[in-house]
């Protein structure tokens, strides 16, 4: 298939010149999705879905036009190429265009994601089978209301090729097991659940993430957590771990360092960022400790698809070393902007019917070189909270002022944990918070996140990237409960 | 396609597939806009999307398939592949066949020919005045403008056709200087009705009024919230809502049908085709219908699928896509100027999420348009804060509703609200 879709994007291409565009690209995309959904302990939904079709992106005297249509219909993809070509022409007739795009190699070549186990070829009654032991785990318990056991599969073939030389493809699995279990008691609700989310991988990776186990945990600590008291109030010590740093750092470091928004692109919508251009290689971010590297070339990242939608490849650098700001993230057009040669590769579309925007790479917290255990960490905590996992969430639009949940948390004291709380919030400003880092544990603490829905954009449009942090602490951060 | 066309596509799965109960779906959407940020086009774009969904179902389980590759001629190769998910599904304890035929769909007239031919000239000189105004007043502006259609057709096996088309046009404004800043939205179906010049206007004055933001000061205060602020709240009332989740004690409604949720002032309802323009049919092909959900401060109904509405006796309901909330009559401005002792203004929230789910508890920002008002005059903007609040708490204490106004497929009023502590 791979074959056909580059011979279409060839042709595409070969349109576009043909047309006299400034510059051009063309994605033509197919997506086989499979998704498997327990409500309880009963198949609730079970959708098969085939997405494909071709978006063209055009320059015409310096103004971006997009197209797009679904289907590889060589008909109604050439109308696609005229209405890019059109809708540019209408942008260029009322405002001068200045778009101007980095410099780039053109790159000729194929990249297969990493897949052990081809989940499409496991039998669904394997996959429905598990899904109804781990839905009859977590029901094992009158106290568990309810209950969400999700299995996603997806295989991305996609192409690009553009104006300039560029023609790559890329062959992509994108696995997530989920589950979730919500406990009702004595009028209250509360959740526990896997969150580590998706991955660049198989059907190895559900055998991995063991949602048998992870049922079991889910159901105790829901049961847990919806009977423990309400947290603490005041001012302590934060432990956190990889799965809930992985929204913190999402939110208060992934978007800030985004290039579209300290260039104002996003302010009618996802906002802006407290950064200037020239806080690059200078401003300090977080403690001396704090090292946040991006990376999309992560073996199971799921933003490493060889090729950004930009045709830039996957990269790794520093976006903040030794507690320093180092380099927004950055696509061909924003990168010249933001006083760069070149593209970090953060260019991607939700989907080959999405005009492609900046957004967040695949990144992490980077662990601590000793040795040192969540426990070491804890043991050196007076009053504190032990947070796992992701909950509420809200942060301002220059990313400053946040305030975050989690889904399971532990009071510590004297050193220890001591007792399950709920209804647990922090509340800081970004660069207060990373600041007050003070330990981070080796890496073999270390949790990933793999997000399928990060959201920015006008149309809105969702956005994929894995995030991993090893167990942290924070100190002297302001908790409080719930809606106070 | 045509309507008729969306139709005999449907009609040519229901008449191939080989098992008894079958709900099949057409539908395309079409949507250009112009987005634009510091004073500049970044996009300019042009989407299509044809889509065919096909629910199977044997008696016992059931199965959906969806693709973009459509056309009569593919259809045997479709349902063969629907056939296999379907083969391969597990019994479902709550299987539903299809909704019952001589479903009688509300006809729905949210079309207008003009905005379906989504002119680039339009919105991209809409985009070009917002951003020269900006420009003279030393502004930056972003937004986006724009418009689509959507026309969907749906059959069932039980004897259901019917075709849905509609329009809609918007323009997503923010203009700022450095901290300063100001938002609106505009929607409709039509793009002609679109007040875009007016409000150009008023989203610079708005900045220029922004200026000199203060702290707010610690203490008690009324809230008077514009509609578009009340229209960032209220989803969060209309997500929590379902009956079943409800049933199962696991959101803020448990246990309350019949029993009053919030304060008298408010009441809550969808309407089908009324000044909000809904959907005739859900994705079963269920028939639409206008229904008060909230009157008074009491709930009055939930939402509720086919299957827990057979098992707790009730009547089975979606929301049709439009909430409207009751208003009363004058501006924010009218009411603004009736305001005694001290209170805030909101324009609008920002980045709002829920904090507990079953106490409906959320938690957000204010994002500019927020001013101390005292005895009926605005004082001084004030910096953004996070607030932490309960909506159901926050709408039982309004004093005065204003008249509503169209935020897309909301009707939502100005309200002054009694004091709180901030």
């Amino acid at each position: 298939m791979i074959e056909d879709m580059k011979e279409l994007a060839e042709r595409v291409i070969g349109q576009l010149h043909h047309r006299g565009v400034d510059f051009g690209d063309a994605r033509v995309e197919n997506t086989d999705l499979e998704n498997l959904t327990f409500r309880k302990q009963r198949l609730a939904e079970a959708e098969l879905q085939v997405e494909r079709g071709v978006g063209v992106r055009v320059l015409v005297g310096g103004c971006w036009g997009f197209a797009s249509c679904t289907g590889f219909d060589a008909a109604e993809v050439e109308s696609t190429v005229d209405r890019a070509v059109e809708v540019a022409g209408a942008g260029a007739g009322v405002m001068e265009g200045s778009v101007r795009l980095s410099e780039e190699v053109p790159s000729v070549g194929h990249y297969d994601g990493p897949c052990a186990i081809d989940p499409f070829k496991v039998p669904r009654t394997e996959k429905l089978d598990l899904m109804a032991r781990a839905a009859d785990i977590m029901h094992a318990s009158d106290l568990i209301s309810m209950s969400w056991t999700n299995l996603r599969f997806e295989r991305k073939k996609r192409v690009f090729g553009n104006t300039q030389g560029t023609l790559v493809s890329s062959d992509l699995v994108f696995t997530m097991p989920l589950i979730n279990a919500y406990a009702v008691h004595d009028g209250d609700m509360q959740s526990r659940g896997f969150q580590d989310g998706a991955r660049i991988a198989g059907w190895e990776w559900v055998q991995e993430a063991d949602l048998l186990l992870w049922a079991e945990k889910a159901r105790e600590e829901a049961i847990m957590k919806v009977k423990a008291p309400e947290g603490p109030t005041g001012t302590m010590d934060l432990v956190l771990d990889g799965t809930h740093l992985s929204l913190t750092m999402h939110e208060s470091v992934g978007h800030p360092t985004e290039s579209d928004r300290v260039l104002g692109w996003e302010a009618s919508m996802a906002g802006r960022t407290f950064l200037n251009i020239d806080d690059q290689e200078s401003l300090k971010y977080g403690s001396d400790i704090v090292n946040f590297i991006a990376d999309n070339t992560m073996p199971y990242g799921v933003a490493s698809w060889g090729w950004d939608d930009d045709g830039v490849p996957g990269q790794k650098w520093y976006t903040v070393r030794n507690g320093i700001f180092q380099q927004f993230g950055s696509v061909r057009e924003t990168a010249l902007l933001v006083g760069r040669k070149h593209s970090t590769g953060c260019c991607r579309a939700q989907d080959f019917a999405s005009f492609p925007i900046n957004r967040q790479p695949n990144f992490y917290l980077e662990p601590g070189s000793a040795p040192v255990t969540p426990d070491d960490l804890i043991s050196d905590v007076e009053k504190g909270v032990y947070i796992e996992g992701r909950g509420s969430f809200s942060i301002d639009q220059r990313r400053v002022n946040f305030q975050f949940g989690g889904d399971m948390f532990w009071e510590i004291r004297n050193g220890k944990k001591v007792q399950p709380l709920k209804k647990v919030i922090y509340r800081s400003r970004t660069r207060d918070f990373w600041g007050s880092c003070d330990g981070i544990a080796d890496s073999s603490s270390f949790r990933t996140m793999g997000l399928l829905t990060c959201g920015k954009g006008e149309p809105m449009q969702a956005a994929r990237m894995t995030h991993g942090a090893s167990t942290s602490r924070f100190r002297d951060i302001e908790v409080g409960r719930g809606a106070e | 396609m045509t309507g008729k066309e969306l139709l005999e596509v449907v009609e040519a799965v229901l008449d191939r597939a080989r098992v008894p109960d079958v709900v099949a779906s057409l539908s395309e959407h079409r949507e250009a806009a112009v987005r634009f940020g510091q004073n500049r086009i970044t996009q300019n774009m042009d989407k299509f999307e044809r889509k065919l969904r096909i629910t199977l179902g044997d008696g016992e389980k059931q199965s959906v398939y969806s693709t973009h590759r459509i056309d009569v001629d593919a259809i045997p190769d479709i349902l063969a592949k629907a056939m296999e998910m379907l083969r391969t599904a597990s019994p479902d304890p709550e299987y539903m066949p299809p909704v019952e035929g001589g479903q009688v769909y509300p006809i729905v007239d949210a079309w207008d020919d003009e905005t379906a031919r989504m002119d680039p000239k339009e919105r991209t000189e809409a985009a070009a005045l917002a951003v020269s105004t900006a420009q003279a007043g030393g502004m930056e502006a972003s937004g986006l403008v724009g418009g689509s259609y959507a026309n969907t057709a749906i059959g069932t096996s039980t004897g259901n056709l019917a075709v849905h088309c509609a329009t809609e046009a918007y323009m997503r404004l923010t203009m700022d200087r450095g901290k300063p800043s100001s938002f609106r939205l505009l929607t409709s179906d039509t793009w002609g009705e679109l007040p875009v010049e007016e409000t150009i206007r008023q989203v610079a004055d708005e900045v220029e009024a922004d200026q000199d933001q203060h702290d707010l000061e610690p203490g008690e205060y009324s809230l008077l919230f514009e509609p578009q602020a009340v229209a960032d709240l209220v989803p969060f009332i209309a997500w929590s809502l379902n009956a079943r989740p409800a049933d199962e004690g696991l959101t803020a409604f448990s246990g309350k049908l019949g029993e009053k949720v919030t304060g008298e002032k408010f009441s809550m309802r969808s309407e089908v085709n009324g000044i909000l323009k809904g959907n005739p049919f859900n994705e079963e092909g269920l028939a639409a219908r206008d229904a008060l959900w909230i009157e008074n401060g009491k709930l009055l109904a939930q939402p509720c699928t086919r299957f827990w509405a057979k098992e707790t006796g009730r009547e089975p309901l979606f929301i049709p896509g439009t909430l409207a909330i009751a208003g009363g009559s004058g501006s924010t401005g009218d009411i603004l100027r009736g305001v005694k002792g001290r209170a805030i203004l909101f324009r609008r929230f920002w980045y709002i999420r829920f904090v507990d789910q079953k106490e409906l508890s959320l938690t957000g920002m204010t994002r500019d348009g927020v001013f101390l008002v005292e005895d009926g005059r605005v004082v001084h903007p004030l910096k953004d804060f996070r607030w932490n609040w309960k909506p159901l708490d926050l709408f039982s204490r309004i004093q005065v509703l204003g008249e509503p106004e169209k935020k897309w497929q909301l009707s939502v009023p100005p309200m002054l609200l009694g004091p709180v502590v901030l």
